[in-house]
């Protein structure tokens, strides 16, 4: 029986199994594993949308809101008064970003800090000399969590006035325009080099990138922006050695850069000449002496580009290796921790943090 | 239980003997052990190379030389670590379906329990007991970090401090 019979014919699935050699599945993607590459190669190329910073939760979480006690205040003179004496008596602890005061309005206290008693009750057992300056009371919804950038504080001040900095790191995470015109040309051709790792790799071994249980299929370049310079590449193992994922021998290559490393070198030279004749890209570290005393340290200062969003082992090791930036172009839905199942960048009791980026595609 | 942690505690002052992160190591198959290792950060520059991630390689080794299925062999592992693995090595750990993992103190810089519970990400996730000889291992940790770590660059030295 041809494959082309089989493909036509409308045989059991058992019998096809049985004759077909190799599996149909394989004869299939032969010819399809290429088209889907260059289609991401060339929306990596053409997009000209900004790539976005993969930031903590609290940047983009909607302001959550609580009741307080509010007290108006009858003589307009009474109020630094009552500033002063409620700040000392009822500090507002954990809600210090709101403003005290709006008007002649004035924050007590929040509602939970009663038991039984009336505010009435509770101001002349707490501040008995405000006791008598209020006209009347009321419950009020006012922002219980502080506002991190702009975008949350135009939200707080429908509420109540609240305290806020705009710190100008965190404006231009969440504004989507970290990078310039610039910049961005230059991370994506470092991530169109990824793609031609990958698609090198799937030429060499005849796979496609979207099939069953090969979404494993990584690879990643580091990348020393001070100098514009590949230092190295890596392309996922992981079939062979479970702990060689992409990210996990790259941080091994640089290790040899600096004359350790553990693992046996599998940087194919070909795909090296492949690429050096392709992109007109630096590779290579920095001259150390010339740069810098101590030269590079593990992989503090550079950047990795890598296909898929690094599973928690790899990202805990980019941690560990002090990567400046990580860049991803395809979440990993199931074990990515840089943004799908958790990010690990934003866990403040580790040592080091670094910027993840990613909208390419 | 303990003559494992005692051994791993063994490889972990050879560590600090050597100034690397002083976490030793031992993998047990059927009650012996089949692997043992000590984090050697320093002198590979890469910094990886955690006491569990050394062991992970030498079994590996193993089975590829002997031609066993590396899958199932882990599958039989207990490891016995002197701190709680880092969420890197948990997640190793839990990629090969390790059966068991005991360690001395926690880790909490990096632990895969204490600062990220790294098993609920995977289906299986392994037993985890920790606490054990965990003095022991604790003042190790502590004379490592009176001095510092030698192959830092000097003002990250200065700042740790
Ligand atoms: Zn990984
Ligand atoms: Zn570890």
């Amino acid at each position: 029986m041809s494959v082309s019979s089989v493909l036509f014919s409308a045989g059991t699935r058992s019998e096809m199994d049985l004759e077909l050699e190799p599996p149909l599945k394989k004869q299939r993607t032969i010819n399809t594993y290429l088209p889907d590459i260059d289609i991401w190669i060339d929306k990596i190329k053409s997009s000209d949308q900004n790539l976005s910073p993969v930031v903590s939760d609290e940047f983009n979480a909607p302001i959550k809101l609580g009741k307080v006690y509010v007290g108006y205040i009858k003589n307009v003179q009474d109020i630094s008064k009552a500033v002063m004496t409620l700040n000392e008596k009822i500090p507002l602890k954990e809600l210090q970003h709101l403003k005290r005061v709006k008007r002649q309005n004035i924050i007590l206290c929040p509602i939970t800090s009663l038991n039984s008693e009336t505010i009435q009750e509770y101001i002349e057992k707490n501040v008995g000399e405000l006791k008598d300056i209020f006209d009347y009371f009321q419950v009020l919804e006012v922002p219980f969590t502080a506002p991190r950038v702009t975008k949350q504080y135009q939200e707080t001040k429908k509420y109540w006035p609240c305290n806020f900095h705009p710190n100008h790191y965190w404006e231009k995470l969440v504004r989507n325009s970290f990078f310039t015109d610039h910049e961005l040309v230059i991370h994506r051709t470092y991530m169109e080099v990824v793609m031609e790792i990958v698609k090198w790799h799937s030429n060499y071994l005849q796979i496609k990138l979207s099939d069953d249980g090969l979404q494993d299929i990584n690879a990643s370049i580091v990348v020393d922006p001070d100098i514009n310079s590949i230092v190295t590449i890596a392309f996922d193992h992981r079939q062979i050695h479970p702990l060689q994922h992409t990210a996990m021998i790259a941080i091994d290559n640089v290790a040899r850069t600096q004359n350790g490393g553990v693992w046996d070198n599998n940087i194919s030279d070909e795909l090296m000449i492949h690429l050096k004749e392709k992109f007109a890209i630096n590779f290579g570290v920095r001259d150390s002496n010339k740069n810098s005393k101590e030269g590079p340290y593990l992989c503090t200062g550079y950047n990795l580009y890598i296909l898929r969003e690094p599973c928690h082992m790899c990202s805990m090791a980019l941690v560990h290796a002090r990567t400046k930036r990580i860049f991803f172009c395809i979440e990993n839905q199931e074990k990515g921790a840089l943004k799908s199942t958790v990010k690990l960048q934003t866990i403040s009791s580790l040592n080091h943090h670094f910027e993840v980026f990613t909208g390419f595609l | 239980m303990d003559d494992f942690m005692r051994r791993a505690l063994v490889l972990a002052s050879e560590a600090l003997a050597a100034q690397e992160v002083p976490v030793g190591c031992v993998f047990t198959f059927n009650g012996n052990i089949v692997a043992e290792s000590r984090n050697s950060v320093n002198i590979t520059h890469n910094p990886t190379r955690h006491a569990e991630i050394n062991c992970i390689d030498i079994i590996l080794r193993y089975c590829k030389n002997n031609q066993i299925n590396y899958h199932t062999y882990f599958e039989n592992i207990v490891v016995y670590v002197t701190v709680e693995p880092c969420i890197m090595c948990a997640a190793a750990l839990n990629n090969l379906n390790i059966k068991e993992v005991i360690y001395g103190c926690a880790n909490d810089r990096f632990g895969g329990k204490t600062v990220l519970d790294v098993n609920t990400f995977y289906d299986k996730g392994y037993k985890l007991t920790g606490n054990v000889l965990a003095d022991e291992a604790m003042s190790l940790l502590k004379q490592f970090y009176k001095g510092a770590n030698p192959n830092a660059p000097e003002s990250k030295v200065k700042k740790n401090k």
